[in-house]
């Protein structure tokens, strides 16, 4: 089923959680909403849930109005971050409460039960009382839980943040799995960028309770809207910059950032500040002696510190300060190659091209 | 549910700076409740000397004195009014508590420091205030006859109602007291879960929150229980003759016949009756099923 | 024995009872050695303030002696501080003022020193049932003050005055009596009494006591509210929510005179009389000094003092006093009284107790 959020706000006192946020979700789609706390992700998720009344705004889900529905009434499935098991009853009455209510036969509860258990890969623990099972095992049940009511959206507020490293990201490969296969349209509430990109369709990034930029994930990543999803999606370097005519002014260096860039900008003048956003991974080191592409911009830098985590190798660098430009702390990625060559205290040059660079207004 | 360590297990093998600082209290105890206490106990086998005081003796006359129908039918009647007063009370605090603890902070500090005020009042005057506002002449039925609902104010005291009233006025505030800590520790997303699966906010209450807040909910009904059945000067002040409790009875033996020993051993039997009846209680409450604290200890140390 | 302005006294007390009690024996002790002082217990509060300022000072400056006053708590309370004290020779009061009930206890144990009324001149002033004696003729104690319970009625729903205390069983009062919860101090039994059966020897039997309780249980359905805190009543009383009743004639008169809707009425039986006692314990070593205070308490003219400042019945004959007919008639009244029976509420106490406790919740 779709779900259609329209200007949808909400105030607490005088602070403002949510500011006029818009989205529209496709039937069967995954959507993160990912931000730092405080973002007002959960206070979108917990309108659509119903636990919250928003302050203005509308949300349909299929053309149908949510708004006077409470949520009791909605029929949507929702993990919360606490799990919210009931400690006072097993596990298969924990499933099988939404059941209950909607007065399924008990056999036929019993048996539904089961089946959530299996597919939830968790058989077996039908008659524990849920204060046995441990952290995983809980997660599992609470999932069971959720979907045992056959809901028409499926929510889950930051569903694996209980969980140590390793679980969590099987558990977030089991999740996107067992949405695919069931095809209900979801909604996951997260910060964790990794999480988010490994489960969703698409990404909301939310900061200051607005949406910054909804996209998939890969475009978030490699193109982001602003500083703060650039920072807050992956490690960036954000170097400021200003127009001087068609080309752009770095530190001194002129560089062409292509027509299709400068057709994206909302204003060009002369002397207009932007921040040139490189991906560590896209921050090109040359070779020493080797020669510069002529549309780039080249710059000296000085080597700090090397660091070889095994699986990759970041270089930290610094521009020098320049007139009243403070000195630049720079990450790059390098090969096992080109670090033969690096060290501490050395001078190199670093590369900016067209390609690599992302210029953000922003 | 929350998880308060069993004072069974902790009650065990005391150091010896622990056993000293337990001597304190022991002392207190001793001085503050087992002396006076047993100061009564000996005078209800002292000998009545009618008209006059009582000697120092052993006699069972004023035990013997129970074995009458008036003396069980105020017992019976006794029990009813405190049991009543604190169901009652449980049905309004539990609520009451229960959005207390949704509060925001400073509102939540408001409500407490009012309830803690109630606290202060004397029995007295509580019962004076509540025999005013429930009288004819000056009473909140006057409201009624003001809208047009009644013809002529309804006198609403003295009388069952009334003591009820007074009763739960007096309970309330210890009810919510006891209630507060566990539910304002019961994770709210409990009762939201159930909500999003279906049940109606006072269905998820019932299914949800109740059963997690069972200790506390009889650990309130024993105090307000033994509390109100203490109460005297609003079951005289509020209530008909024919809910004049045992503590009233009691009060006018020790303070206008001056028959002692006969007030020690009505307040003696009195106490063993509320002592065995929360025993009771305490007793059923322990072997409830929701009491899975331990268990899920062992579950968390088994994960790590 | 409860009359308000000791009873309020009491209730403050009745904490510190013991701790003002021990005061008082010292004091009283030290101040024994001088022989030219006595030792006065009157019941603590408004009651023992008022003889401090109005009547100690005037009878020092005539006699020379002077006044040590301590406060009592109950008469039966400061009967055991006094028994307990003579067995060990002391008195910490040589003269106290002491309820009816309370001079029998205090006859069983000879606790009162003889008086010798031919150094009490003035008693010949007193009405002759003011002089308390012991079985065999002795005296010992001599009225201090007295105070009527009388019938009282609200003016705004009783227009005409009652007449007869038979008002408390007429059907068309039903709900609308206020009486005194115990029959030790509502002396019901004797009020009832002296309207139907007329009869002096009728409440010296268990017999007769049933005959006249059942008689005083067909006003049952009258009584709306069976009161042991005077404030309690006359609250209702003067508000007409219990518009009939028993109560203290002099205190009546007060809130008459406050401008409440209140009147007492002497019925033509007579009102209630009861009254306080001067009695001198054994164990007192001032006997010439006791008799000199108590032969001036009988005084004309400090008993029309008492009744005008502090609201007691004078215990001396009416033609005796130059009290306007006014001012009598605000304390007390020249018909024939009903005296308590005593005796009844001394020797069958508990029996009493039980059967009328068992009459009004039954």
């Amino acid at each position: 089923m779709s779900l259609q959020i329209a200007d949808v706000g909400k105030d607490f006192g005088r602070h403002t959680a949510l500011r006029d946020v818009s989205l529209d979700i496709a039937a069967g789609e995954l959507v993160c909403l990912l931000g730092p706390s405080g973002c007002g992700k959960t206070t979108l998720l917990r309108i659509i849930a119903g636990l919250e009344t928003a302050s203005r705004g509308r949300i349909t889900l299929d053309g149908e109005d949510l708004m006077q529905q409470a949520a009791h009434q909605r029929n949507f499935g929702m993990v919360f971050q606490s799990l919210a098991l009931f400690p006072h009853l097993s596990v298969e009455d924990n499933i099988t409460y939404g059941l209950r209510l909607r007065k399924v036969p008990a056999a036929v509860r019993r048996k539904r039960a089961a089946e959530l258990l299996d597919m939830v890969r968790l058989p077996g623990v039908a008659r524990r009382p849920v204060s046995m099972l441990s952290g995983g095992q809980r997660q599992r049940v609470a999932i069971a839980r959720a979907l045992a009511i056959e809901p028409r959206i499926f929510l889950l507020d930051e569903p694996l943040s209980a969980l140590d490293a390793g679980l969590r990201e099987a558990m977030q490969i089991e999740l996107r799995e067992l949405q695919q296969r069931l095809g209900i349209t979801t909604i996951v509430v997260t910060h964790d960028q990794r999480e988010a990109m490994t489960v969703a369709d698409r990404i909301a990034v939310m900061n200051g309770g607005t949406i910054h930029q909804m996209g998939n994930p890969l475009d978030v990543y490699r193109r982001p809207a602003d500083k703060f999803v650039a920072s807050f999606i992956g490690q960036t370097n954000l170097i400021p910059a200003n127009w001087q005519g068609e080309q752009l002014d770095v530190r001194g260096t002129r560089f062409d950032p292509g027509q299709a860039t400068r057709n994206t900008q909302p204003e060009t003048a002369d002397g207009r500040q932007i921040w040139l956003s490189v991906r560590p991974e896209d921050l090109t080191v040359l070779d020493q002696g080797a020669p510069a592409d002529p549309n780039a911009a080249v710059m000296e830098a000085e080597v700090r510190f090397i660091r070889d985590v095994g699986a990759s190798i970041e270089a930290h660098l610094e521009l020098p300060a320049r007139d009243d430009l403070p000195p630049q702390a720079l990450v790059a990625l390098v090969s096992r190659d080109k670090m033969q060559h690096l060290h501490s205290g050395d001078s190199t040059r670093i590369q900016l091209s067209a390609e690599s660079t992302v210029v953000l207004a922003s | 549910m929350n998880t308060t360590p069993a004072p069974a297990t902790t009650l065990q093998g005391f150091s010896r700076s622990e056993s000293v600082a337990m001597a304190w209290p022991m002392i207190m105890l001793a001085v503050f409740f087992v002396i006076p206490f047993g100061t009564m106990l000996t005078i209800s086998f002292f000998e009545r000397v009618p008209g006059g005081f009582f000697e120092p003796g052993f006699t069972l006359e004023s035990y013997a004195r129970f074995i009458d129908p008036f003396f069980f039918k105020s017992l019976g009647m006794t029990m009813m009014i405190a049991a009543s007063a604190s169901v009652i009370c449980l049905a309004l605090a539990v609520p009451f508590t229960w959005s207390l603890s949704r509060m925001r902070h400073h509102s939540r500090v408001f409500w407490l420091v009012a309830l803690l005020s109630i606290l202060s009042l004397s029995e007295v005057i509580i019962g004076f205030s509540w025999s005013l506002l429930l009288s004819r002449s000056t009473g909140i039925g006057n409201i009624l006859v003001w809208l047009g609902i009644e013809n002529r104010a309804p006198k609403l005291s003295p009388g069952l109602g009334a003591v009820l009233t007074g009763l739960c006025y007096l309970g309330f505030p210890y009810a919510v007291l006891v209630l507060f800590p566990q539910l304002s520790r019961l994770d709210p997303t409990l009762h939201e879960a159930a909500r999003m699966l279906g049940a109606s906010p006072r269905r998820a209450f019932m299914n949800v929150v109740l059963p997690n807040i069972a200790k506390a909910l009889v650990a309130a009904f024993i105090m307000v229980f033994v509390f109100t059945l203490g109460a005297y000067l609003i079951p005289q002040l509020l209530g008909k003759p024919q809910q004049w409790t045992l503590p009233v009875l009691i009060a006018d033996q020790a303070l206008f016949q001056s028959n002692l020993p006969f007030a020690a051993a009505m307040s003696i039997f009195l106490l063993g009756v509320s002592l065995s009846l929360v025993v009771c209680v305490g007793w059923l409450g322990r072997t409830a099923p929701h009491d899975q604290d331990d268990a899920h200890d062992d579950a968390r140390s088994e994960e790590a | 024995m409860t009359h308000p302005i000791l009873k309020n006294r009491r209730r403050f007390l009745a904490q510190s009872a013991a701790l003002a009690g021990a005061a008082a024996l010292g004091s009283g002790i030290s101040r024994a050695q001088s022989a030219e002082s006595l030792t006065v217990a009157t019941y603590g509060g408004y009651f023992e303030d008022s003889f401090k300022s109005i009547i100690y000072p005037a009878f020092t400056e005539e006699t020379g002696i002077e006044i040590v006053s301590v406060p009592e708590p109950t008469s039966d309370a400061w009967l055991i501080q006094l028994e307990t004290a003579a067995r060990a020779n002391s008195a910490p009061a040589d003269v106290s003022m002491i309820a009816q009930t309370a001079m029998l206890k205090g006859q069983r144990t000879e606790l009162w020193a003889p008086l010798d009324l031919e150094k009490l001149p003035n008693h010949t002033s007193l009405s002759p049932d003011f002089i308390h004696t012991y079985s065999d003729g002795r005296v010992d104690g001599i009225g201090a003050v007295a105070w009527y319970l009388t019938l009282v009625t609200n003016t705004d729903v009783y227009p005409d005055a009652p007449s007869s205390w038979e008002e408390l069983w007429n059907p068309d009062n039903e709900d609308s009596l206020g009486l005194m919860a115990l029959a030790s101090n509502s002396f019901l039994l004797e009020i009832t009494n002296a309207t139907f059966f007329k009869d002096p020897e009728i409440l010296m039997s268990e017999a007769g006591i049933e005959k006249v309780l059942a008689k005083l249980a067909e006003l049952k359905p009258n009584v709306a509210l069976w009161y042991r805190d005077e404030g309690q009543f006359q609250q209702a009383l003067q508000s007409g929510e219990v518009p009939m009743g028993q109560y203290y004639h002099d205190v009546a008169g007060l809130a008459a005179a406050d401008g409440h809707p209140v009147r007492s009425t002497f019925p033509s039986e007579g009102g209630i009389r009861d009254s306080g006692c001067w009695a001198v314990s054994r164990a007192s070593s001032k006997q010439e000094a006791a008799h000199t205070f108590i032969n001036y308490m009988c005084r004309p003219d400090v008993q029309a003092t008492l009744a005008r400042k502090v609201g007691t019945s004078p215990t001396v004959k009416r033609d005796l006093l130059d009290l306007s007919d006014e001012e009598f008639a605000s304390v007390s009244s020249v018909d024939t009284p009903i005296t308590p029976v005593y005796a009844m509420h001394n020797e069958r106490a508990d029996w009493l107790n039980q059967v009328w406790t068992e009459m009004v919740t039954g």
